[in-house]
């Protein structure tokens, strides 16, 4: 038995299942911040996470947007990324042979221009070895054609969600966009389609400009907002969105503590994403994973999904 | 595994204008860098800016306390101006070193460094390890250094140590020639065979565009970039420059990772 294994076992009390999704502790890498794993490898022992949820992958590779591509705002950052990935063919042949060293839940989060696009991309990755689930980004607020448009339409959103299940037989995650009027219609709509669960939020659309220059700071003017700036509009979303579905919410959105993925469970969060506190601390994931064990500790919590949903009101 | 390393600051003075040079005090376990590779700078604590910020490494020495990076930097923004403002004892956040170093070439004969400004920074270690380590005579290293300004000179002293020839410009000509450093370099091109010289330049955009223009891929350059960056390490793809493929496609490349030194010749300027 590997030693990862071992430590398992004695942590029944960090494990969460997400739709069959089996996770050793409920804190996962969020999309975009980790790449495929192997960037932070060095740095952070991936064995210790629940869960890495890699760079977005659509059918083909993608160059992704002109730079400058990010800049730091009070508070949080913006980017305008755009998807910049190998795809995803190069993903199965040249990534994911390395994720496979890992005791850990590997989910392939998926981006379509259409929806043939995201039931073939979701197609290529059924049965794969190595990958345990599909998040399926139809929220991505840097591409000009798919992306946010699916994600801000219940309609189309909930049609994304049939193409692809349709086409996998791993637990189906839809990654949503909090830049819609009410994130908790598309929760519903997905849910309906068949996700076995939602994951929320992506970044906030946003723009930041040069006085100086009279210029946006990002090339593709607007970017999405991500860090600390957002976490109480996060936490909202979560809060609302677990009132009114039954699948389970992953929660992310300014993560950068133990008490603040914490606090994201008690508003009905099964479990989290850390993106961009894993910036500026490779280990912050597996910091606030320890963290989270303390707390179980201290108060005397036996399972961590014992928290979930618990917020007094 | 790799560490994140606390560094104690122990010295971080204003050498001119808005130039500082920080001394950090790290543990024994710091990889010794390669010239042109960068660390990732972090306040302890701070909260705003909390992105670390990415700087080229200046000097690099061991000794029984531990090692001592030197940090050459510019005031930029918010982030360089708080760090600027650091007093001796103060506590950063250490990630690297990173990044592709300098390829050196020792049929070379002539080495020669353009840099602008703050530029001067991965190029003096450049120079240092080229002189120390590799034991390259003075006499074959010429070193051309401009900025705008007499005020935005710094890092003399060692250039002179490591190379026979410093060449200094400034636009206003305050100090040295008057004129900018691409066009100081373009004058004395000629003794310079493309065969036999190896070029390294670092400054800001504009400069850089204008010696690509110039040598026109007929010498071996090598420049190294600056770009905004979060993580410093490949993951984000935050920190891309547009680069030519072998293919003759091109693709953006992330300049923490697969740079910041890049062939001037592959590098696509818009």
């Amino acid at each position: 038995m590997s030693p990862a294994r071992k430590n398992n076992k004695s942590e029944a009390g960090m494990r969460v299942d997400i739709a069959g999704l089996k996770l050793k502790n409920p804190v996962i890498t969020a999309s975009g911040t980790f790449g495929y794993g192997q960037e932070y490898a060095d740095y952070i022992d991936l064995n210790l996470l629940g869960g890495i949820s890699v760079k977005g992958l659509s059918l083909k590779p993608r160059a992704g947007n002109p730079p400058p591509r990010i800049m730091e705002t009070t508070g949080g950052m913006l980017n305008s990324v755009g998807l910049q990935n190998v795809g995803v063919d190069a993903f199965i042949t040249e990534k994911l042979p390395f994720l496979r060293k890992f005791d850990v839940a590997v989910i392939a989060n998926i981006y379509g221009e259409s929806y043939a696009d995201y039931a073939s991309v979701a197609a290529k990755l059924d049965g794969v070895p190595g990958v345990h689930a599909l998040e399926v980004n139809v929220s991505c607020p840097n591409v000009k054609k798919g992306g946010l448009s699916f994600g801000a339409d219940p309609k189309a959103a909930a049609e994304v969600t049939r193409r692809v299940k349709a086409q996998t037989t791993l637990p189906l995650i839809i990654k949503l966009t909090p830049n819609v009027t009410d994130i908790s219609l598309i929760a519903r709509a997905v849910e309906q389609a068949g996700a076995d669960a939602v994951s929320l939020i992506n970044t906030l659309a946003g723009m930041s400009v040069d006085l100086k220059t009279r210029t946006p700071h990002l090339k593709n003017i607007t970017g999405g907002l991500s860090g600390p700036a957002i976490k109480p509009v996060a936490l909202k979303m979560v809060w609302q969105v677990a009132q009114k579905v039954k699948i389970p919410v992953i929660g992310m959105g300014g993560i950068m503590t133990a008490e603040d993925a914490l606090e994201f469970m008690v508003a009905g969060a099964r479990a989290v994403q850390v993106g961009t506190a894993s910036f500026i601390n490779p280990c912050a994931a597996t910091e606030i994973i320890d963290g989270m064990r303390n707390y179980m500790k201290q108060n005397s919590i036996k399972k961590i999904t014992d928290i979930v949903g618990t917020l007094k009101v | 595994m790799k560490d994140i390393y606390v560094g104690l600051v122990t010295g971080n003075d204003n050498l001119k204008s808005n130039y500082f040079l920080m001394k950090v005090l790290l543990p024994a376990g710091f990889g010794d860098p390669q010239p042109g590779q960068f660390v990732m700078v972090r306040i302890v604590g701070l909260k705003d800016p909390f992105l670390s910020r990415p700087l080229s490494i200046y000097s690099f020495s061991r000794g029984k306390a531990g090692c001592i990076i030197e940090l050459l930097y510019r005031v930029a923004g918010r982030g360089t101006g708080i760090m600027a403002g650091l007093i001796e004892g103060s506590e950063v956040e250490v990630l690297g070193p990173l990044g592709q170093s300098y390829a050196v070439d020792p049929q070379k004969k002539d080495i020669v460094f353009i840099a602008g400004g703050i530029g001067v920074a991965p190029l003096s270690l450049l120079a240092g390890y080229l002189c120390q380590t590799v034991c390259r005579d003075a006499s074959s290293m010429t070193f051309y250094l401009g900025a705008q300004t007499a005020d935005e000179i710094v890092g003399l002293e060692l250039l002179r140590r490591y190379c026979y020839r410093v060449i200094v410009c400034t636009d206003d000509g305050s100090m040295g020639e008057k004129g900018q450093v691409t066009g100081i370099f373009k004058k004395d091109m000629k003794k310079f065979s493309p065969a036999d010289t190896a070029l390294y330049a670092c400054g800001p955009k504009p400069m850089l565009k204008a010696l690509a223009k110039m040598t026109d891929g007929r010498y071996m350059c090598q420049v190294s970039l600056e770009e905004r960056m979060a993580c410093g390490v490949g993951a984000c793809a935050g920190c891309v420059t547009a680069i030519k493929e072998p293919a003759g496609t091109t693709a953006y490349k992330r300049v923490c990772a697969d740079g910041p030194v890049f062939d001037l010749e592959k590098v696509i300027w818009e």
